[in-house]
């Protein structure tokens, strides 16, 4: 602690060289005789001391620091010089006592302005790593409810959707009954004219007038025809109601191919001449979701493949394929359509935009699959050339 | 640490405590009153309107019967809150403190502050506080605002450290303080400088030979 402002203070160090020169110098002139000073130890610091030297103590507290030495024939004069030069040391040491514990108080301020800045800085940084973390939380609860408010929009245009095509199916079912039994009536009415025939034995001239023959055989053929009509369809209702999936609005196990085919059965009877699909579907695992909107978010990417290859004006085909691996199930849809210029590409999932005339489509399409896919936790992603046709590609991870 | 070279020992004590509590009078009191072998002025290191910019500074000593000189620098910090930087490096290196609490009822909230950044200030200087001598003076008795001693002492009676109360203008309870450091400070570092067994000191003549009441 030699630098501490308690220290013990040396003669040497509170008067310096020069100092001492000045000092000794005025005190012999004032004295008119030789003298010297001495520190604690009796080393002579300045000054000759005369043979017969007089010793008198220079103290600042206790106990001498030095000495001054002087002839003793003079010593009233020698003690107030003595005093002269203890006053300076005295106002010295003060000086020097405030003036270094003057520094040692401005480090140790400096000191506590460092430890306060640090606990500042640290506290500084964890209100911003907080904000940042509630900043995101909200933003990913702005997220959630935005999905879930999609979700449900999604769900009620399908339950609106499906009730419709339930009651549909009710009130086409109900004609579809009388007129079914009503042809099979007539079928037996045909037959009684067939007897008819038979009875009327070898007068046949009005038989053969009115070709009774070809009328007995065609309405036959037209009854069977129309059988097959009614049959086609009963077998439309039943696709629209299972499509539209009214009975089941929670969540199964459900076989992605099945609906894949569904949906592909659907756009297939709207296919005009020229386009084809083409299923190339691996056994796929079964995965939790909503099948009602799995099957609208693959008809709409397929009708919009049937678009695409219309709009292109020329035949072509639909090709999809699923196929399975550990990180889950990839999905293709793919045509070779007119394809997307990149703009188009660029806000293809923006709800209600459509590149179609107005009155050919809402252009929630592509949005709303996106929503669907999103809702499942999977991914959507479009690759598109100008006139080169479009692959969608739909992924749903495996469940961790 | 006491500093200490084969022919010296010196102890450095201080007055810490909360601003305007009386440190500096204790510590003229003591000047005039005391008279040990060895005595030096009251050293006032720069004073605004009264009050201790840096520190006062009282040099006693006397001298064993080894021949061994012992030293006591009374030291007294300044108690603005503001000067918390000067308080630490004078408490630096102490080897024994008096804390002058005001027993004026208003000025609770400052002797608790002010002890809380003795204990804090320890810490930072490197002095371990459970080992510290310490003695807390009530000052101030005489005001009639001042919490009665019946109060001061039952609501420090689960603290280790004597209580002392004292009147410092008058002079009253000013020198038992001293006294009652003074022991502490013996105990705490007799054995380490072996003040009994190589100097002649015991308790008694330790603090009769720093106050003067010798013979
Ligand atoms: N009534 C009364 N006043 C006192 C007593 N002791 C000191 N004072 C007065 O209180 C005031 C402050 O005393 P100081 O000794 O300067 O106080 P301090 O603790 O050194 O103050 P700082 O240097 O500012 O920390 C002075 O006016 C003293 O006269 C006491 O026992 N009773
Ligand atoms: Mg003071």
């Amino acid at each position: 602690m030699s630098q501490a402002f308690d220290r013990e203070w040396q003669l040497g160090e509170l008067l310096d060289g020069p100092l001492l020169e000045q000092f000794g110098a005025n005190l012999r002139t004032l004295l008119a005789s030789e003298l010297a000073i001495s520190d604690a130890a009796g080393q002579t610091l300045w000054g000759i001391a005369p043979p017969d030297a007089q010793r008198l103590p220079l103290i600042l507290e206790l106990e001498p620091i030095g000495y001054l030495l002087g002839h003793a024939s003079d010593s009233g004069r020698l003690t107030a010089a003595r005093n002269l030069l203890q006053i300076q040391l005295r106002a010295q040491v003060r000086f020097r006592m405030a003036s270094t514990l003057h520094l040692e108080a401005v480090a140790e301020d400096f000191e506590s302005l460092r430890r306060e800045h640090a606990r500042l800085s640290e506290s500084e940084a964890r209100y911003k790593a907080l904000s940042a973390e509630l900043e995101e939380r909200v933003r990913h609860q702005v997220a959630v409810l935005e999905e879930r408010q999609q979700m449900l929009y999604q769900a009620e245009k399908l339950a609106s959707v499906g009730q419709l095509a339930a009651g549909m199916a009710h009130e086409i079912n109900n004609p579809l009954g009388f007129v079914r039994s009503n042809l099979s009536t007539f079928t037996k009415y045909l037959e009684k004219l067939g007897e008819l025939k038979t009875a009327l034995g070898e007068d046949l001239a009005a038989w053969q007038t009115l070709d009774l023959d070809f009328v007995l055989e065609d309405g036959v053929d037209l009854l069977q025809e129309s059988a097959k009509g009614l049959e086609r369809i009963a077998r439309i209702v039943a696709d629209l109601k299972s499509f539209s999936n009214v009975d089941r609005a929670s969540e199964e196990f459900t076989d992605l191919n099945d609906c894949l085919q569904q949906a592909a059965g659907i756009v297939e009877k709207q296919l005009p001449a020229g386009i084809n699909i083409q299923l190339d579907l691996l056994p796929l695992p079964r995965l939790i979701c909503l099948p009602g909107h799995i099957n609208q978010l693959f008809f709409n990417v397929i009708r919009n493949a049937m678009q695409a290859i219309q709009d292109a004006g020329r035949p072509g085909s639909i090709r999809i394929s699923s196929e399975a691996n550990e990180a889950g199930i990839a999905i293709r849809i793919r045509d070779d359509g007119i394809g997307m210029q990149p703009a188009q590409l660029e806000r293809a999932f923006e709800p209600f935009y459509t590149t179609r005339p107005v009155g050919a489509g809402v252009g929630l399409g592509l949005s709303t699959a996106r929503n669907i896919v999103l809702a499942h936790s999977g991914r959507i992603t479009l690759d598109s050339q100008p006139d080169g046709g479009t692959t969608v590609s739909i992924f749903f991870p495996a469940p961790p | 640490m006491p500093e200490s070279d084969p022919r010296h020992l010196t102890f450095k004590l201080v007055y810490y405590g909360p601003a305007q509590s009386g440190k500096t009078t204790n510590l003229l009191r003591l000047h005039d009153q005391l008279a040990p072998e060895m005595k030096g002025e009251v050293m006032t290191m720069e004073t605004k309107d009264d009050r201790t910019l840096f520190f006062d500074l009282l040099p006693l000593g006397f001298r064993a019967p080894s021949g061994l000189l012992i030293k006591f620098r009374l030291f007294t910090v300044p108690g603005q809150v503001a000067h918390d930087g000067t308080r630490k490096a004078v408490l630096s290196r102490a080897d024994g403190v008096v804390f002058v609490a005001d027993a004026d009822r208003a000025q609770e909230t400052n002797n608790g502050e002010s002890f809380q950044s003795l204990a804090d200030n320890c810490a930072r200087v490197g002095i371990d506080f459970s080992q510290l001598p310490l003695v807390v003076q009530f000052n101030k008795c005489d005001l009639p605002t001042a919490t009665p001693e019946s109060e001061v002492r039952e609501r420090w009676a689960s603290a280790p450290w004597p209580l002392v109360f004292s009147i410092a203008l008058t002079g009253f309870g000013v020198e038992p303080t001293l006294a009652t450091l003074l022991r502490s400070v013996y105990r705490r570092f007799a054995d380490e400088y072996a003040l009994a067994s190589q100097h002649g000191l015991d308790e008694a003549a330790f603090v009769a030979g720093a106050m003067g009441q010798a013979a």
